[in-house]
């Protein structure tokens, strides 16, 4: 391996790892979910119900899948259609990904994460609340998730096209992609292997 | 160019991109952003973010980590092996017992949880290697695993049926009441099957040696009820308190997420590792469906106000072809779709473009999403190209993978027969949810 390329497999192990701990670290998030509900419902038949307790759950649950996009990236799990995909040489698939990549992912990713910036921003600045909730929350903690999770994935996006740059030059894949069936059937790796 | 036609090109290059293979959700995003623009300038952004915030908020959704934590827990409790276990020993007896044994569980898992409860991997493992020793034929098992492998996600609580209710707009529970007797009907046409054809030839089946049956009938029965005691709690938890109105199907969907975690640490199966799995694949496989959830919102608030599925229905429609041949276009359509696609994108993304034209054809709504989710589960059977043959032959590498494509392709018939079954007499869906929330 040339130094230039172990460069950039230091790179996409780098981003690889940054990724892997969001998603270690919001996956936590469900075990709140279910508290929070089995809370809600014990309350509700033996003293009264939450005001609460509906607000946070949506709010747990959509910042739980939107900072998991990265590390699902990372992953290799977000859903594609490859039966005709899997049947290409390595080198055709990385072509095909690295020009998606470039035209597909970082145009659309990148407006998406600079619009939320400044929706977010905005919801800072008025102290938005959820008017339809008799809790009325603030609504800019899940507002702000929206352009962290998209800032993790813009740059889970560079370690992929990475990777395909890497399986052009080398004829091989650093990592593979899963489908549904696959992600819940296959054992996790232990810490730190991404292969 | 008229926003219809602009529509009907971002159809167009929706399809090209998609069978290249890209993630379907980050293709959605730039098409969306891209066609809308055109069609309708920049309040195409106010649209990204208005519907991917709706979807953050849409609290059914939050069914989804729920019922696939759930799930997860579930698969590592034991406590289905322990069923089966007591279910071999019940009817050893029998011919083909195995096959009844191995349905009985698959069925009673998938109701209790929303994901395949018991999973084509998990049921190969424990019974393929009882059906060998007992000399199974090898088919009938293989197609016994797969269909009550994949048959937990259309019984419900079902994942899909939750991502499907928004789509539909009808509410989960609904949906949740109207798959219930198609499905248990599909567990029941699978497990007679096995028996008659075990009944007509017993070399398919063999009985158990006695040694593998009960010894007494009360100690077998006390372990029966060991065995069940759990699992009707955790089905009284989930689907019990939804359909009867206790807990709506996200407190439901908790509750049973709640009993599973209490179940495994009363079992003294709760290690670290299997807490830390659990979470983190729920947070993988939640995303990778409700992300793309969310770009299919987007993409359908571009395409409908575009006003292409308006039109495309026009069309269709205006060939006045009778509506039920229409009805079988679309059937016929999802089946080959379901072969290259997964659920998620067919659901997400097609079933809203007729949507329209099935509502103006005045088919029930409750009734045309089961028969969507009983025409998907074929595809969890339809070899070479569904998963679960290779899930199979990885826990039992001793079967031919022509042996387990042959056993799937039986049960896919009987499961075409479900669906015309549930086509013909649409009481079969409807029933139920008209008896609990009278409609």
């Amino acid at each position: 391996m040339s130094i230039e390329s172990g460069r950039v497999v230091r790179v996409i192990r780098g981003i690889d790892a940054i990724s892997d701990w969001s998603g270690r670290i919001a996956c936590w998030l469900v075990l709140p979910l279910i508290f929070v509900m089995t809370w809600e419902i014990a309350n509700r038949y033996l003293i009264k119900p939450t005001y609460w307790a509906f607000d946070l759950s949506y709010m747990l649950y959509g910042a739980l899948f939107m900072l998991g996009a990265a590390y699902t990236l990372h992953r290799g799990s977000h859903i594609r259609t490859d039966f005709l995909y899997q049947k290409w040489p390595v080198k055709v698939q990385a072509w095909v990904d690295a020009f998606c990549y470039l035209v597909l992912f970082f145009p659309g990713i990148a407006i998406f994460f600079w619009l939320s910036v400044d929706w977010a921003l905005l919801s800072w600045q008025r102290q938005e609340k959820a008017m339809a909730s008799a809790w009325m929350p603030p609504l800019y903690p899940l507002k702000s998730v929206l352009p962290v999770a998209l800032a993790l994935l813009l740059l889970q996006g560079m370690a992929e096209f990475l990777k395909c740059v890497h399986a052009i030059r080398t004829g091989a894949w650093l990592t593979k992609q899963r489908s549904i069936e696959e992600a819940l059937a296959d054992e996790l790796p232990s810490e730190g292997n991404t292969k | 160019m008229t926003p219809e036609i602009i529509g009907g090109w971002l159809l167009v290059a929706l399809v090209a991109s998609i069978f290249v293979g890209f993630p379907i959700a980050f293709t959605l995003i730039i098409l969306g952003l891209g066609f809308g623009y055109w069609g309708f300038g920049d309040t195409v952004f106010h649209l990204l973010l208005f519907q991917t915030f709706a979807t953050m908020k849409e609290q059914t959704l939050a069914q989804v980590p729920l019922f696939i934590f759930m799930g997860l827990l579930l698969e590592r409790a034991g406590l289905m092996e322990r069923l089966f276990l007591v279910m071999q020993k019940m009817f050893g007896g029998l011919n083909g017992s195995l096959y009844l044994s191995a349905m009985f569980v698959a069925t009673l898992f998938g109701a209790a949880s929303g994901i395949a409860g018991a999973s084509v991997t998990l049921l190969g493992i424990m019974a393929a290697r009882s059906m060998d020793r007992s000399k199974y034929d090898v088919r009938l098992s293989a197609g016994i695993i797969t269909s009550g492998g994949t048959l937990g996600i259309l019984i419900p609580p079902s994942v899909m049926l939750v991502v499907m209710g928004p789509v539909m707009g009808v509410p989960v529970t609904d949906l949740y009441a109207g798959a219930l007797i198609p499905g248990v009907m599909l567990a029941a046409m699978y497990a007679a099957y096995a028996l008659i054809r075990c009944y007509l030839n017993p070399s398919l089946g063999p009985a158990l040696p006695p040694e593998e049956r009960a010894a007494s009938v009360s100690s077998t029965l006390i372990e029966f009820a060991k065995g069940m005691i759990p699992i009707s709690v955790l089905l009284m938890c989930s689907l019990g308190a939804i359909l009867g109105g206790v807990a709506t199907p996200t407190e439901g969907a908790a509750l049973g997420a709640f009993g599973s975690l209490t179940l495994v640490i009363l079992y003294r199966r709760l290690t670290w590792p299997l807490l830390y799995n659990s979470v983190l694949k729920t947070i993988e496989v939640s995303c990778m469906i409700l992300f793309l959830v969310a770009a299919s919102n987007f993409f359908g608030g571009v395409f409908s106000r575009l006003g292409t599925p308006e039109v495309l229905s026009q069309a269709l429609l205006s060939l006045e072809l009778n509506k039920y041949v229409i009805l079988l276009i679309i059937m016929a359509a999802i089946f080959l779709l379901a072969w290259p696609l997964e659920w998620v994108p067919i659901v997400l993304i097609f079933v809203p473009i007729v949507l329209p034209m099935v509502k103006q054809l005045g088919f029930d709504m409750t009734w045309f999403a089961i028969l969507i989710a009983v025409n998907l589960q074929t595809a969890w059977l339809s070899p070479p190209v569904a998963l679960s043959a290779y899930f199979l032959k990885g826990v039992a590498p001793q079967w031919q993978l022509s042996d387990i494509y042959m056993g799937m392709l039986q049960f896919m018939m009987i499961q075409l027969v479900g669906l015309a079954l549930v086509m013909a007499f649409p009481q079969l869906v409807l029933w139920l949810p008209g008896v609990l929330y009278g409609k």
